[in-house]
């Protein structure tokens, strides 16, 4: 090292993280696919040929159209068109988008929860850890699908649909994010657990430093790898979540449409021969799913403390 | 008045089954600029002293009596707020084994910097400047290059460098220093204790040695205790304790040096090995490994007396002094 300081760019470069990237194909792979997904949803309104919100845009007449490719395909819409004559690329597109959002929104909250309970749980211990992870074990045993279903039936018959349909997205953010924080907060008790009884802390606390600061400044950038690891799973856990909700009709309604709820509304056609409309909405929830599974499992690999701290 | 005096301070581990006693009955204290070791075995309860001292005893362990007095005030009395103004600040101390004191994610000058930000209101660039200063200090090559640096990328005596210039701060009274070069090689050793001595002479700064290597606490401190079984058996002017030795215990660490033992012969050794805390022998707790152990030694606990300087806890001594004042009398 020839400067005094090394940019951080070039301390990435020569990290063990982007080297063991580099080397994976698979890991490059997932990473390239996942990266054209979220910029093919975050950008979906330049990318769409229409926008299926817009109901002056939709002919019925257009609806059921089979992908290019088959019989009476019409060019315009080159994935076909669903029951109520929507473009289904344009559909797919805003529907990875709400998706996307609902995944990082959920998990953004329960991170959010998990890591101020699990850090508060494991470094204050006692009392406060009793409780909080009590309510925990209580929180997760009841299934994730049985609290949504129970608060989105509540939510539905007390705003009624119209007004449903305008809070749907931050409600499933809001649900999925609740029932799934104790994931998270058990990850990071346990890593504070083993992190607390390090010198450093020993010797954070001779220097006279708060516990709310040795908490968060301190303790929480050590577990920060496992919180990282778990979240990335949690994404693809929160969106199949949701896409479950969906396809039971609790979920995002028809006119803004996720993946979950257009693979439900061309459930209802596919005996009668228009099978695209669940088929490709239906695949680009399991790419999706599976490439975040594979990210996070060479995340998990990478991160890995024996590996890379030794 | 002393810097730093603690009275008759009492530790105890509450665990199943009662209470252990880890330290019974401390008293010592320390001067402005004085410095002061603390030897004994493995277990005698020299950590845990340099812990109650921040009143930093974590449960199960708590303080079940006694004062710790810093410029009058009692620490173990004292609230958690107060108490934090003092650590690091008034107080600073330094553990045994840099690899791990440092917080791994932090560079050196985040954590420098953010030590004085909790302590003095001033700017991030003046923060930046004091840590500067302390690095130079320390002698740290390049220390610009060391705070954009992780801890990971030292070496030993390097972040153990970093350690005392963390500890050096915020201009402390006290340094307690934890065995601050066990975990480095013999070499650096050497190197790290005479930074560490040459600082304290400097800005004179009190130092609390803590140690179980004898040639250093002859060679740095002024004075020394001897821990036992969480106890003070010896305390005085260290040349006078190394010179002449008055407690068996501390004889026999003394004549296990290496320094002390003939060519091509063994090596002295205390028989026995120092008791658990579960099970403290009755009176003296050095008595079962005591060649000069008397009936006497096994019913109560030996009180202090003076010899030359030094204060002692062993009947031997106390009856050896006795047997010489009634001889004098006897003359006279």
């Amino acid at each position: 090292m020839t400067t005094a300081t090394v940019s951080r760019w070039d301390r990435f470069r020569e990290s063990f993280f982007w080297y063991s990237f580099k080397r994976d194909k698979v890991a490059i792979v997932s990473f390239v696919v996942l990266l054209l997904m979220v910029l093919a949803a975050v950008f979906a309104p330049l990318l769409a040929p229409t926008d299926p919100y817009d109901l002056a845009q939709i002919n019925i007449m257009n609806s059921e159209l089979p992908p290019v490719g088959l019989d009476g395909a019409d060019p315009a819409f080159p994935l076909g068109t669903d029951a109520q004559g929507r473009d289904l690329l344009s559909t797919i597109l805003y529907g990875t988008r709400v998706s996307l959002m609902i995944g990082f929104g959920a998990v953004l909250l329960q991170a959010a929860l998990g890591i101020l309970f699990g850090l508060l749980a494991g470094y204050l211990g006692g009392r406060v850890d009793s409780i909080l992870m009590r309510i925990a074990d209580v929180q997760l045993s009841f299934s994730t699908l049985m609290v949504a279903i129970i608060v989105g039936a509540v939510f539905k018959a007390s705003f009624g649909n119209l007004m449903f349909g305008e809070i749907a997205i931050y409600m499933l953010i809001f649900i999925i994010g609740v029932a799934e924080w104790p994931q998270i907060a058990r990850t990071v008790r346990a890593s504070v657990l083993a992190e607390k009884k390090k010198e450093y802390v020993d010797a954070a606390k001779v220097m006279g430093f708060g516990t709310p600061r040795i908490m968060f400044r301190h303790i929480l950038p050590n577990t920060l790898s496992p919180i990282f690891v778990i979240a990335t799973v949690q994404i693809a856990n929160a969106i199949i979540s949701e896409a479950a909700l969906s396809f039971l009709g609790l979920g995002m309604p028809e006119t803004q449409p996720s993946l979950g709820s257009l693979i439900k509304s061309g459930f209802d056609y596919i005996q009668s021969g228009s099978w695209w409309i669940t088929l490709i909405p239906g695949l680009v929830l399991v790419v999706l799913v599976l490439v975040i599974n594979l990210l996070g499992d060479w995340l998990r690999d990478v991160m890995n403390p024996r590996l890379y701290k030794g | 008045m002393p810097l730093l005096e603690v009275k008759d301070l009492d530790v105890r581990f509450a665990v199943r089954g009662g209470d252990l006693k880890a330290l019974r009955g401390i008293s010592f204290s320390l001067d402005k600029g004085e410095r002061l070791g603390l030897v004994g075995e493995s277990g005698a309860g020299k950590s845990v002293a340099a812990f109650s001292i921040l009143n930093l005893i974590a449960r199960p362990g708590y303080i079940a009596g006694g004062q710790i007095l810093f410029e009058g005030k009692d620490l173990a009395a004292m609230g958690e707020r107060e108490l934090r103004k003092i650590r690091g600040n008034r107080i600073a101390m330094i553990f045994q084994d840099p690899m791990m004191t440092l917080n791994p994610v932090l560079t050196i000058g985040t954590q420098m910097i953010e030590a004085i930000l909790a302590h003095r209101k001033i700017s991030k660039k003046a923060a930046r400047d004091i840590a500067l200063d302390r690095l130079r200090k320390v002698q740290i090559p390049s220390p610009e290059k060391r705070l954009e640096q992780y801890p990971h990328e030292l070496s030993g005596g390097m972040r153990q460098r970093v350690i005392i210039a963390i500890a050096l701060l915020l201009d402390p009274e006290i340094i307690i220093a934890d065995e601050p070069t066990t975990a480095l090689d013999v070499t650096i050793q050497a190197e790290i204790m005479a930074l560490l001595l040459d600082l304290c002479e400097q800005e004179n700064v009190a130092l609390m040695l803590i140690t179980h290597d004898l040639g250093v606490v002859s060679q740095v401190t002024q004075r020394m205790l001897v821990m036992y079984s969480g106890r003070i058996i010896e305390q005085g002017p260290t040349r006078e304790i190394i010179n002449d030795a008055q407690h068996p215990y501390t004889q026999g660490l003394i004549n296990a040096l290496p320094q002390m033992g003939e060519p091509g012969q063994r090596l002295f050794q205390i028989p026995g090995s120092m008791p658990s805390l579960k099970n403290v022998p009755s009176g003296c707790p050095f008595h079962p490994r005591c060649k000069f152990a008397t009936e006497q030694c096994k019913q109560a606990m030996p009180g202090y007396v003076r010899s030359g300087n030094v204060d002692v806890a062993c009947y031997e001594v106390s009856n050896l002094i006795e047997q010489e004042k009634r001889m004098q009398e006897a003359e006279s």
